[in-house]
């Protein structure tokens, strides 16, 4: 049976959809241009600025930086986020709300607010990790852990309990119950939302401004303080690397989980 | 001592006392139900059992050992939850196989005990399937599978039944009630159902409000209500509002109204007092209805009100003065079918008033 959408709905989903799609589209045409500058729509086609990109010595080690980042920032977001949204759907008391808000609070506050609040408790604390790895690390974590909290408490919602209790039962302990019933079936969130931090880390602008030192500075800095001297058109490529990178590990991932869920069928 | 014990058992979230002193004793190889209506505590009795809830206060002891602090894996204790609870990421035969992996069982040991309860379930072929592609009842089976495979002491259902249809459920009442008897096992069955606690149960506790009300077999719960509201609770029920006339030991007389005093039976536990008001029970299969001036007592005049063709009985509504009685006779083809504003007598056999407090 077809299934009949309203046609203005149509028109709307066409128009969403456009609206989110052409932005990416000029940034992959323009980095294509064989021109001097970054102009749309591009004077010809040509390879010539991807190539520039691929030889930059800065744009790779800031690509690989970024990369680097959100990979460390994925793994510890997703351990935290988890643990937190385990601890918000498992415990009541008063004032379980305003911690959940509390957790989630990075998401709403405005990222220049988070990366200059860093900045300044780094410096008034001196504790030596401004401008470094390591506290750009800390905020990275910050601003993507709330994303794993919130996938991760979708699924924990529609999880139910009474399955581990029954694992509990049946003779495991906490743990063994957990790792064994709770875990594989809360494990769709937590891939979503890992998927996310590396995401957000990856593309993340306004906490890595205060944060990130001169010398090693993620993709989204590098591009910006490019693009402030020079309308140069490697920028566009070094984001068309940016979304290639974003759009497979998302297409990798729903790959795995697809073929997890295949293995366990058999 | 019991196997099981309740102590002054109480458990409250907050402001809602969700159980309050509980004392209950069960024998070893009975079959127990907790009865009482949404919200009364059943589960939540249950779950103290079975070690997901700490009590708030007092004891609960298996074999004379107390159990109170021991987490659930330690007590061997068995649990069917309404909704079954398979674990969705696992087959059948994972399932069934799960609490013996936790036990450290051998492989080919293993193989053969989920090989047998599957077998013993009826299931026999179905270890490769997935939860989702189960039907109710054989979730159900799965369930109780996995429960029995590891053998536990004590084998807890909750509501067990509640999500299958009425056919399904009259068949996995009895298939239920075989299994716990071929091997034994002491059970505790919770259900809103009183006619599924009727016919499984050796005993029937009670439950209103987070108390205990009474403990009985079917019958004595059934013919015998400590009160109003169990006898209301269980089966259908005409309550007579009555004064106490006389007292002498189980038996005493009753005043109806209307200068009308009859026999009736009432408990031993029951302390009656001369000029108590009380509530003389009939149950509407012990009443009978005849047409006026047969000779037989005790009997009210009355009035048909109202009659409905219910299959294998006709129900009638009779009114009798002040008195209004649910009356169920058998369609059998000798009695006489009456109709609205028919004058009757209502009349029953001294043994099967019962009075309440
Ligand atoms: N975790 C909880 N937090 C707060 N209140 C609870 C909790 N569990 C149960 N209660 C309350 O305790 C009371 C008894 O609940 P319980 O689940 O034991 O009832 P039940 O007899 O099993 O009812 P049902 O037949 O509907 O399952 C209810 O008033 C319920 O709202
Ligand atoms: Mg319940």
């Amino acid at each position: 049976m077809e299934r009949k959408i309203p046609l203005p709905l149509l028109v709307l989903a066409v128009l969403g959809f456009a609206y989110m799609l052409l932005p990416i589209l000029i940034v992959v045409l323009a980095g294509l241009t064989s021109g001097e500058f970054l102009t749309f729509p591009p004077e010809g086609l040509s390879l010539r600025w991807v190539i520039a990109f691929l030889q930059s010595e800065k744009y790779l080690s800031a690509f690989f930086f970024s990369f680097r980042l959100a990979l460390m920032t994925m793994v510890v977001s997703t351990i935290l986020g988890t643990a937190a949204a385990l601890f918000l759907s498992r415990s009541r008391f008063v004032g379980r709300g305003a911690m959940r808000a509390f957790f989630l609070s990075p998401v709403v506050l405005p990222g220049v607010v988070v990366g200059f609040a860093l900045y300044a408790f780094y410096i008034s604390a001196g504790m030596g990790i401004s401008r470094t790895i390591w506290g750009l690390w800390i905020g990275h974590i910050l601003y993507s852990t709330p994303y794993v909290i919130g996938t991760v408490g979708a699924a924990l919602a529609t999880y139910d309990v009474s399955l581990e209790e029954a694992a509990r039962s049946l003779g495991a302990s906490p743990w063994r119950a957990f790792r064994k019933v709770t875990l594989p079936n809360i494990a769709q969130g937590i891939q979503a939302g890992s998927i996310f931090a590396f995401i957000v880390s990856f593309g993340q602008f306004e906490v890595s401004l205060f944060l990130s030192a001169p010398n090693s500075e993620p993709l989204p800095i590098a591009m910006y303080n490019s693009l402030r001297y020079k309308f140069d058109p490697s920028a566009a490529a070094a984001g068309i690397f940016a979304i290639t990178l974003v759009t497979a590990s998302v297409l990798l991932t729903n790959r795995l989980v697809n073929i997890r869920r295949l293995l366990d069928r058999q | 001592m019991s196997f099981v014990e309740f102590q002054g058992v109480s458990k409250s979230f907050g402001d809602t006392i969700a159980v309050e002193k509980l004392n209950i004793a069960i024998e070893k190889g009975e079959f127990f139900s907790l009865l009482g209506p949404s919200g009364c505590g059943k589960s939540t009795t249950l779950r103290m059992l079975a070690g997901f809830l700490p009590p708030s206060t007092g004891r609960i002891s298996v074999h004379g050992r107390d159990i109170t602090r021991l987490p659930p894996e330690a007590r061997g204790i068995g649990i069917v939850f309404q909704n079954y609870a398979i674990f969705p990421h696992m087959n059948v035969f994972d399932n069934i196989a799960f609490g013996l992996v936790e036990r450290g069982e051998q492989k080919t040991e293993i193989a053969r005990k989920v090989d047998a309860a599957l077998e013993q379930v009826g299931l026999s072929g179905y270890g490769g399937r997935f939860e989702r592609e189960l039907s109710g009842g054989q979730k159900q089976r799965v369930a109780l599978a996995r429960v029995l495979v590891i053998e536990p002491e004590i084998l807890l259902l909750d509501e067990p039944l509640s999500a299958l249809d009425k056919k399904m459920r009259e068949e996995m009442k009895f298939w239920i009630k075989d299994i716990q008897n071929s091997i034994g096992i002491t059970t505790i069955y919770v259900t809103h159902d009183q006619s599924e606690a009727l016919t499984m149960s050796d005993r029937i506790a009670v439950m209103s409000n987070g108390r205990l009300l009474q403990v009985g077999s079917p019958r004595e719960i059934y013919e015998q209500p400590s009160s109003r509201f169990i006898a209301e609770f269980i089966g259908e029920s005409n309550l007579l509002d009555v004064r106490v006339t006389s007292v002498n030991g189980v038996s005493c007389e009753v005043d109806l109204g209307g200068s009308l005093t009859v026999p009736a039976r009432c408990s031993k536990q029951v302390k009656l007092s001369p000029d108590e008001r009380v509530s003389l029970l009939l149950r509407p299969e012990m009443l009978r209805l005849a047409p006026m001036d047969a000779q037989e007592a005790p009997r009210l005049k009355g009035r048909i009100a109202d009659s409905v063709y219910q299959g294998a009985l006709r129900r009638y509504r009779v009114i009798a003065g002040e008195h209004d009685f649910v009356v169920e006779v058998p369609n059998r083809p000798e009695l006489a079918q009456l109709s609205s504003g028919d004058q009757v007598d209502v009349f029953w056999s001294t043994e099967s008033g019962v009075v309440v407090p």
